[in-house]
């Protein structure tokens, strides 16, 4: 991977690197993106610096805070309705929840600044089963350093963000169970 | 937002060639406004809430924007089964709207309102400067800090910098900026609405696609890093263009979906100029033909007059941004050019011609 043309936010940091075998998952998982298919898009390592916590509103149940969802891998997804390639990603993640031999990690699909009529309508018939929260004026987004959509971190049990992805990515390749198989591995809280 | 990577600056050649062409290609081709008679119209929007629950609010953008030698308001009137309905003007950008109220018990509320302005089309001559008093201090502040979605620093700066770099002149900066937002961007037909106008977004994904609301804030946002005063202005288009050109004019007098956003950049001893990127972009994708090419005398032509001078068949609402719409629970518009609508549960799509209908007519008045 060329770190010096890869754009702010997305590159390796060393020290993650050096810091034992999870840097070889960053290794096997990370590969160059210039504007891949979902199917060959990878999960790379996610900047190590700690996300901030969030309590979002829900689409159409309660809020949720992510410090309270420690204990299991967590999905953090940010989509717009707007955003092309979005739909089929969500489908994806679905298919993900239901995948045999995987604990199935929690999918917090965010939505950017849209209301929540359209929000509906873009999800209808689309059997989303996870939970859809709003932040309405990007102040999750922003915090979380999200730029591009959609965008995706894996989380692991602590909370702590291991892996991510811009651009939509097919959640069912062996691959990337394999990579969440390793971060459901990885640290308990 | 979206993946599809571009390469965010294209070498000096493409610029050179480009500002080389419109003398050759503007006899197959005339797009040029210029002050003339003043044109009065009227535009009517009606606005229905088809579902709702408890109470109800609206705000309805009016044409209240005043510049003396271009566009004058001439007021606006309403009929509604509101409980209350007032102007309301935002404190920052002076942004004029309608605030319409309705009880729970309406069970059907609408409200029409009926604005009338005069406008005649505008041009500013670059050759050289004239007499037109600076900016205030104010508003050169006002009009060079970042927005919400419009920030000054970062990789907006990093890449004003790098178009403007061996400028000698705001001049000369502007009309970089300018033929490079028509170089790298392009009109996506699938963007809903105008779009969004996140301008770091656009940059950092280096997916420069859109509509007016991105590629003439990506412009502003250019510009501004560059510390030159420029601002968006949101209106809506209400005739067809005089010089033939039917990607930039309303078809209709229904121009429920003809909203436009422009822009503006302040140049000393101009004043406000006008320019319109976008438009050119417009223009490229959908002037019949079609998927137009950037030498195609049509794009030429609206290239060369774009950047200095508007055809007024169209209308000002506001220059605001992150407007907090006075008594809603909801987040702040990121501009205000479409009617907006809350119920006491949330804020209505106004992209959502099920439960928030409006449309919106426009006709020029006869002598």
């Amino acid at each position: 991977m060329d770190l010096s043309s890869a754009p702010a936010g997305r590159g390796i940091s060393l020290n993650w690197l050096l810091g034992g075998w999870l840097g070889l998952l960053a290794l096997l998982v990370a590969l160059p993106v210039h504007s891949p298919a979902a199917s060959e898009r990878q999960l790379q390592a996610a900047p190590t610096d700690a996300k901030p916590n969030f309590i979002l509103p829900s689409l159409d149940g309660p809020s949720y805070d992510l410090r309270q969802q420690a204990g299991r891998v967590v999905l953090v997804h940010f989509f717009a309705t707007w955003c092309e390639p979005c739909r089929d990603e969500l489908a994806s993640l679905s298919s993900l929840a239901g995948m045999p031999g995987i604990d199935p990690p929690l999918i917090l699909a965010i939505n950017v600044a849209e209301v929540p009529g359209r929000v509906r309508r873009f999800l209808e018939g689309a059997a989303v089963d996870f939970p859809v929260l709003l932040d309405s004026d990007r102040a999750a987004t922003r915090a979380w350093g999200v730029y591009a959509l959609p965008t995706t971190f894996v989380l692991d049990r602590s909370l702590a963000p291991r892996l991510m992805v811009e651009g939509d990515l097919d959640w069912t390749k062996e691959d990337v169970i394999a990579a969440l198989r390793r971060v459901a591995e990885l640290a308990s809280p | 937002m979206s993946m599809n990577r571009r390469q965010v600056l294209k070498a000096g050649g493409a610029l050179a060639a480009a500002t080389a062409l419109p003398d050759m290609a503007s006899a197959q081709a005339t797009f040029a406004p210029a002050p003339g008679a003043w044109r009065n119209f009227q535009t009517v929007t009606r606005l229905e809430i088809a579902k709702h629950v408890g109470q109800v609010q609206a705000w309805i953008p009016l044409p209240a924007f005043s510049a003396e030698d271009w566009f004058k308001p001439a007021g606006s009137t309403w009929t509604t089964n509101a409980t209350t309905a007032e102007i309301k003007r935002d404190a920052k950008y002076n942004a004029e709207m309608l605030h319409v109220v309705w009880g729970a018990d309406e069970k059907a509320p609408v409200v029409e309102v009926t604005s009338k302005f005069a406008t005649r089309d505008r041009a500013v001559d670059l050759s050289k400067p004239g007499n037109v008093a600076a900016l205030s201090a104010a508003d050169h502040k006002l009009y060079t800090s970042a927005t919400e979605l419009i920030p000054v620093d970062g990789i907006v700066k990093e890449t004003s910098d790098k178009i403007t770099a061996g400028a000698t002149s705001d001049l000369d900066k502007a009309r970089r900026i300018y033929e490079w937002v028509v170089d790298n961007t392009f009109r996506n037909a699938k963007t809903r609405g105008c779009g969004v106008g996140d301008v770091a977004a656009m940059l950092k994904s280096g997916n420069l696609n859109g509509k007016c609301a991105d590629l003439n804030a990506l412009y502003v946002g250019l510009a501004r890093a560059a510390g030159i005063p420029a601002r968006d202005v949101y209106g809506l288009r209400v005739a067809p263009s005089k010089f033939g050109y039917k990607s930039l004019g309303a078809g209709s007098e229904v121009v429920t979906k003809a909203q436009h956003c422009r822009a503006e950049v302040y140049l000393s001893g101009f004043g406000w100029v006008p320019v319109d990127p976008a438009d050119v972009r417009k223009v490229v994708l959908e002037e019949p033909p079609a998927n137009l090419a950037l030498d195609d005398a049509k794009v030429v032509a609206a290239r060369k007059a774009l950047f200095g001078a508007w055809e007024m068949n169209w209308l000002a609402y506001n220059v605001a941004h992150d407007i907090a719409l006075p008594g809603a629970k909801g987040p702040k518009v990121e501009f205000l050019m479409y009617p907006q609508s809350e119920t006491a549960a949330e804020r209505l799509d106004c992209l959502d011609p099920d439960n928030f209908k409006y449309v919106i007519t426009a006709r020029e008045a006869t002598a």
